[in-house]
């Protein structure tokens, strides 16, 4: 049947929406990028309206609408986790209650609200999914799935397989019980935000010494040989407070959490290393477990726990299974894509096509907004910017690449944007990897942000392991390899010591691709694939042409704090308040030089929180 | 997000992006657009060679024309299209112009088109559009703009002279306005700022206010000699004796004509005037809200736009249908003119 399906997620982090037809992905977006709030948990109304509009159909077309969870589990888990640690707990019931009695226990009249018709509502279980939203798009006919996050409903991590058109899930962990919780709560001690900064934990683990791995094996969490866990509550905020960890917590690791705005200590960076090496031993046994009770040789992966592409990496070079495939859109966002997946295979009885060369149908995950030739010109005419077109594919590579390989900066905005937290190539800035200064530009002139962290590799596919120890595609930037020897250069890491700054330190030459290779050498790797974004591709591959070199430095078109750009209008907007020297708008290039000279605008530092 | 859904155009100011394929959010619940590669919204090209058994329409207007608010297919020209067989209708309505610019697109992008009759929405604010040089809008950002247009003003001899062409691209902020312009600004109504205010404090309060003090939206309509109704008038004089094909002229009443909280005699007395035109139709569409009970007629619009719901294209479309059948029997009876 073709049936068309809405998937829904929302009222925790990153809302978004999805929409499918006869099990084919249509569109999917996460509702920051439309309404420019980072992290956007409101119901996503503009991304419903986009999913509507790329399927081009009105609501009433519609066979159901898919929200990614239970609101009533949820309730029943919040009640019974805050009666057990009553009454300490009011403030924490008065600040749940207004979101899940407010909003949540109503969603099938909000969304019935907002589409002004009388649709079908179907829930699924989070983890499920998430579980779907792995495994339907996968290029697998059968594989092994692992969930893992901080908890939705009563699950935090779930196993299970997935054989044609149906899902089992076969085991979980519940809450409070949760490797995405342990994760946030080191992320939040080290002074970074819950629910976005654990990105930059896993980026600054590389800087530390796993030293207080033991400490956390030996009283935060008790992991058994299969990689099922219990934490020690005694150690955790969660339950019974606004908090994510707790005095107890607080002595063990030897001092208050880390102000955010100081200086980051090598008691951070030592514990971001404990914490990364503890999750990837989770990671790790789960997926031979799961590997041992399923007998399946592909592994599919979703929930926030598997956007820690280190841990992929570790268990995608363990060899635990022959493939490895991950939803890239791990967290919530994802929800609603695989809502609508689960909806779609197993209630409307869609057939799934497997592509014909064996690739996955996530599409590159390009599955966002794009603007025509037409409506670009539109908006640049009715500014009267100046541009010129340049409409041969080849030329406009050409001229992109010897950009960057004089060293200038490019805004690159091209076709439909991407689903998932990582820029690929649709809404990047891109650099040359290669160049000493690279890192240090586009950090302070473009990010606007002093950071410890490299940025990430565009790499031809054919040419990754030249480069990287990957052994595999890594499409979505979710597998973390090393550097290969013969491009690494030797670093002075020994002599670093508490008191020296973390940046002086990674402006160090690593690497002959020095921008985009961390402290210990490894890099996150995106392969760039002629069939799904082939004008990247030819940028790439023109780039090589010049330099010798078939990677390019890509990191998220945006500024510190704000969502990647949408559209013409934001790239524009990010294009002037930044020093990127070009940017390209699908066939349209405009120079910095030729633009009107920009009122100083410096708004978007209060616009944008810092992240 | 706010999608830029209109492109310049130096005769007529804008037309809608060729192509475009969209879906604006709305408090109706959101409405699907298209646009043709000619750049109107339309489900079909236009195409300039026409099928003898087709009796073809160019319907110009403005947004109640386009479809504001609805999706394609519930607008009065394709609504009208499913009433009457073998009708194409070609609609060339555009958001936020007035018949000034209706005329343009006529002259620039449509004449060419084979047709067997001209439809010329005149939404009865045009009257105050065609005599505008500047019309308010919103930014993407929601900041007030003010974009130039195209505008006729009378000769010395009392023929049309069209101004401001090729329009500027560059919108003005309303600060830039230059001096002794202000009066040529298109508000979208009078006591810009009361309305805003009243606006502010909801439909209901908006709609008592409206009551309480009979207020006349359109009071250009009460003389037949108002500089803004002459100008009307000549530029629908001209339109008309352009062309060899019949044409219908169909005020579209504001909502407080249809819910009878102000007066249309003015509006009804000055169209009327034109019912004597040679190879023009008349055909005011009043007297069939009026046969819908008032009570039901608030669902001619929305909470809180003033645009016309499906509701109100399908008695549109039908009562459009009735001369247009007409026109239909004649051709098929081998009438050369109507």
């Amino acid at each position: 049947m073709n049936a068309t399906i809405l998937g829904i997620s929302a009222f925790y982090h990153d809302s978004a929406a999805a929409i499918i037809r006869g099990g084919e992905i249509v569109a999917a977006a996460q509702e920051e990028r439309f309404s420019r709030k980072k992290h956007d948990p409101r119901f996503p109304k503009k991304a419903v309206n986009y999913c509507l509009s790329e399927a081009f159909i009105e609501p009433d077309e519609l066979d159901a609408v898919v929200f990614y969870d239970h609101p009533l589990l949820t309730l029943d888990r919040v009640v019974k986790s805050i009666l057990s640690a009553a009454p300490r707990t009011e403030e924490q019931w008065m600040k749940a209650s207004r979101s899940i009695l407010g909003t949540k226990l109503f969603v099938s009249d909000l969304i019935r609200d907002t589409l002004k018709t009388d649709v079908k509502i179907l829930f699924t279980e989070h983890h499920a999914s998430h579980a779907a939203s792995a495994f339907y798009p996968s290029p697998f006919e059968e594989a092994a799935i692992l969930t893992m996050d901080g908890v939705g409903e009563w699950a935090t991590t779930t196993l299970g397989t997935g054989k044609g058109e149906s899902i089992r899930l076969l085991k979980e962990i519940n809450f409070p019980h949760s490797l995405g919780l342990l994760y946030s709560a080191f992320t939040y001690f080290c002074g970074f935000k819950v629910n976005s900064g654990e990105y930059k934990l896993m980026g600054l683990a590389p800087y530390g010494e796993p030293v207080y791995a033991s400490a956390i094996r030996d009283n935060l969490i008790d992991i058994k040989q299969d990689g099922s866990f219990r934490l020690n509550m005694e150690y955790f905020g969660y339950l019974d407070t606004n908090r994510m960890t707790n005095p107890k917590f607080t002595e063990l690791f030897g001092g208050e959490a880390r102000n955010p705005e100081s200086m980051i200590a090598k008691r951070e960076m030592d514990l971001a290393a404990s914490v990364q090496k503890v999750t990837e031993a989770v990671v790790s046994k789960t997926a031979r477990h799961l590997r041992e009770i399923t007998g399946m040789s592909n592994l599919v992966m979703a929930g926030g726990v598997a956007l820690n592409c280190v841990a992929n990496g570790l268990v995608q070079r363990e060899g635990i299974f022959d493939r490895i495939w991950i939803q890239p859109a791990a967290g919530d966002a994802g929800g609603s894509l695989g809502a609508a997946l689960l909806a779609s295979y197993e209630r409307f009885g869609a057939r799934r096509e497997r592509d014909p060369a064996g690739r996955d149908t996530q599409k590159g995950s390009y599955l966002g907004v794009g603007f025509s030739s037409d409506e670009v010109r539109a908006f640049l005419d009715r500014r009267s910017l100046r541009y010129s077109r340049v409409e041969s594919l080849e030329d406009r590579a050409e001229l992109v690449a010897k950009a960057l390989a004089e060293g200038r900066i490019v805004g690159f905005f091209s076709g439909r944007m991407e689903f998932g937290p990582r820029a690929l190539g649709a809404r990047s800035i891109l650099g040359d990897p290669r160049r000493k200064d690279t890192q240090a530009v586009m950090n302070l002139k473009i990010k606007y942000r002093e950071s410890f962290r490299p940025f990430a590799p565009s790499v031809l596919a054919e040419r990754s392991n030249d480069y990287f120890e990957l052994g595999s595609e890594s499409p979505y930037m979710l597998l973390v390899a090393p550097v290969k020897e013969e491009h690494r250069l030797p670093m002075d890491i020994d002599n670093f010591t508490q008191d020296d700054d973390l940046l002086a330190l990674v402006n160090q030459l690593r690497s002959d691709v020095p921008a985009v290779t961390h402290v210990d050498y490894s890099a996150r790797i995106q392969t760039v694939h002629k069939e799904t974004n082939p004008e990247y591709y030819a940028i790439i591959e023109a780039f090589e042409k010049f330099t010798g070199c078939p990677i390019v430095v890509n990191t998220s078109f945006n500024v510190r704090g704000e969502p990647i750009v949408c559209t013409p209008q934001d790239a524009y907007l990010c294009f002037m308040r930044t020093e990127i020297d070009l940017l390209v708008l699908n066939d349209c290039i405009l120079r910095k030089e030729a633009q009107p000279e920009a009122e100083k605008d410096e708004s978007w530092k209060v616009e944008f929180d810092p992240d | 997000m706010e999608i830029q859904l209109q492109q310049y155009h130096p005769i007529i100011g804008y037309h809608f992006i060729p192509n475009l394929r969209t879906r604006c959010e709305h408090e109706g619940g959101g409405y699907l657009l298209r646009a043709n590669s000619a750049g109107f919204r339309s489900e079909r090209e236009f195409e300039t060679p026409k099928a003898e058994d087709i009796f073809r329409i160019l319907l110009f207007g403005d947004s109640f024309t386009a479809g504001d608010a609805v999706s394609n297919k519930y607008r009065y020209g394709d609504v009208l299209e499913t009433l009457l067989p073998g009708l194409e209708v070609f609609n060339f309505g555009l958001p936020g112009t007035g018949t000034d610019q209706h005329y343009l697109v006529y002259k620039e992008l449509a004449r060419d088109y084979e047709c067997d009759l001209i439809v010329i929405a005149v939404q009865v604010e045009n009257i105050r559009r065609v005599a505008a040089r500047y019309r308010l809008a919103k930014t993407v950002d929601g900041a007030d703009i003010l974009l130039p247009k195209p505008y006729f003003e009378f000769g010395a001899g009392g023929e049309l002279v069209l101004k401001n062409t090729p329009v500027p691209k560059e919108p003005l902020r309303p600060e830039d306005l230059p001096e002794g312009e202000h009066d040529f600004v298109d508000r979208g109504g009078r006591m810009f700022l009361l309305r805003k205010m009243v606006g502010k404090m909801g439909g209901c309060v908006k709609q008592l206010a409206q009551q309480l003090s009979h207020y006349q939206p359109l009071p250009e309509y009460d003389k037949p000699d108002g500089r803004e109704w002459l100008l009307l008038k000549a530029i629908l004089r001209k339109w008309t004796s352009e062309t060899d094909k019949p044409v219908i002229i169909m005020p579209v009443p504001l909502y407080h004509y249809v819910e009878e909280t102000a007066s249309a005699e003015g509006v009804t007395a000055r169209f009327a005037e034109l019912g004597s035109w040679e190879n023009v139709i008349l055909h005011d569409p009043l007297p069939d809200y009026y046969s819908v009970p008032k009570s039901e007629r608030r669902r001619f619009r929305f909470e809180n736009d003033i645009h016309p719901t499906p509701a109100h294209h399908r008695l549109l479309a039908e009562s459009l249908a009735a001369p247009v059948q007409e026109l239909l029997d004649r051709k098929a009876g081998g009438a050369a003119s109507i």
